[in-house]
């Protein structure tokens, strides 16, 4: 199902009655219905128990998440290249070539 | 060091996941889903709960293989890939024991008003965690690295091994809320197709974030190495 569709069929949906299932200190939550909505965007956003508020908070925080990873790539290569630059080439995290075949004669 | 072209391909990788993960994102919220009593809106939590475990159980799959090469070639820097690996499936692991446990707050035990009530496949996982958590402890008590990175290999690999039975084989025999136990199934028959859809791609798409992250930590750490000698995050 391609999104759209799936946007449509959440606008087709009714509108749940929950009058009856108010509690006391409750506004009745009566869903988009009773809502005024005036632009496409809020509609929207309005719709379904306002699930897509939900949804854009999970997005805006996924950004921030994305932005953090990112800032974080740039600043260790930068840091790798200082390094290279900086440190000569000898690797110590090459295995070890007589330790290990010492260890295969016991 | 990584090379250019393998800083090249992290790159490329790291994109796609962010704009793959970002679509599975809308789509888990976007797309309707059956409406299922109890259930109702947390069943979505199907896209986002289920992919850590499979990301976890992948994330311990790349570490116990490295820590099999670091008892084969004595290799340190497949130590430090081991590590990280380890380090980021825990992440995960946490991340779906504690969304789980929110998510069973109120759907198994919205009457209840309980977060925590020994459900086996619950307890199993997070002894899974402290079997993970004593392969840190354990790293600490070694430090001549060469000692270290062997003796940390050999228990991860006992780790890994227990990771089937603990999250999958001993789960299903054992009555649990959880789906997948016995009389309830896990997935196959009563999941809507429309959920596959999405479900499938959040799989590839946080195994991807995993790759992303543990890379992401290895080239960290091999940094560290090169200025003080200790590979250790």
């Amino acid at each position: 199902m391609n999104l759209p569709t799936g946007i449509a069929m959440y606008l087709l949906q009714e509108a749940p009655d929950r009058a009856a299932e108010a509690a006391p200190y409750d506004s009745i939550w009566t869903d988009a219905g009773s809502n005024a909505a005036s632009g496409a965007f809020e509609q929207v956003m309005l719709s379904n128990d306002k699930l897509f508020v939900v949804l854009g908070v999970v997005l805006i925080i996924w950004i921030g998440l994305i932005v953090l990873l990112l800032r974080t790539d740039r600043r260790l290569a930068s840091l790798e290249r200082t390094v290279e630059e900086n440190i000569p080439e000898e690797d110590p995290l090459a295995p070890p070539t007589e330790t290990s075949s010492d260890r295969t004669t016991p | 060091m990584y090379t250019e072209r393998q800083k090249k391909r992290y790159r490329l990788i790291r994109n796609v996941v962010i704009v793959w993960l970002t679509v599975v994102l809308v789509a888990g919220f976007m797309v309707a889903i059956p409406r299922i009593s109890i259930l109702e809106h947390t069943a979505r939590n199907l896209y986002f709960h289920v992919p850590m475990w499979f990301t976890m159980m992948a994330a311990t799959l790349v570490s116990a293989w490295h820590s099999i090469g670091v008892l084969r070639t004595d290799s340190l820097i497949r130590d430090i890939r081991a590590l990280q690996a380890a380090r980021v499936a825990v992440v995960f692991g946490i991340l779906g024991l504690t969304t789980g446990m929110l998510w069973a707050r109120f759907t198994w035990y919205v009457e209840a008003d309980i977060w925590w009530n020994f459900d086996p496949r619950q307890t199993l996982a997070a002894l899974q965690l402290l079997i993970y958590g004593a392969y840190f402890v354990l790293r600490t008590a070694v430090d001549e690295p060469l000692r270290r990175a062997r003796v940390a290999a050999v228990y991860n690999i006992f780790a890994a091994v227990t990771v089937p039975f603990l999250l999958y084989v001993l789960p299903r025999q054992q009555e649990s809320l959880h789906p997948g136990a016995d009389g309830n199934p896990a997935f196959s028959e009563i999941t809507d197709p429309v959920m596959r859809l999405i479900f499938y791609p959040a799989i590839i798409g946080f195994i991807g974030l995993f790759w992303v992250l543990y890379t992401q930590r290895v080239r960290t750490a091999i940094v560290k190495h090169r200025l003080t000698s200790d590979p250790e995050l």
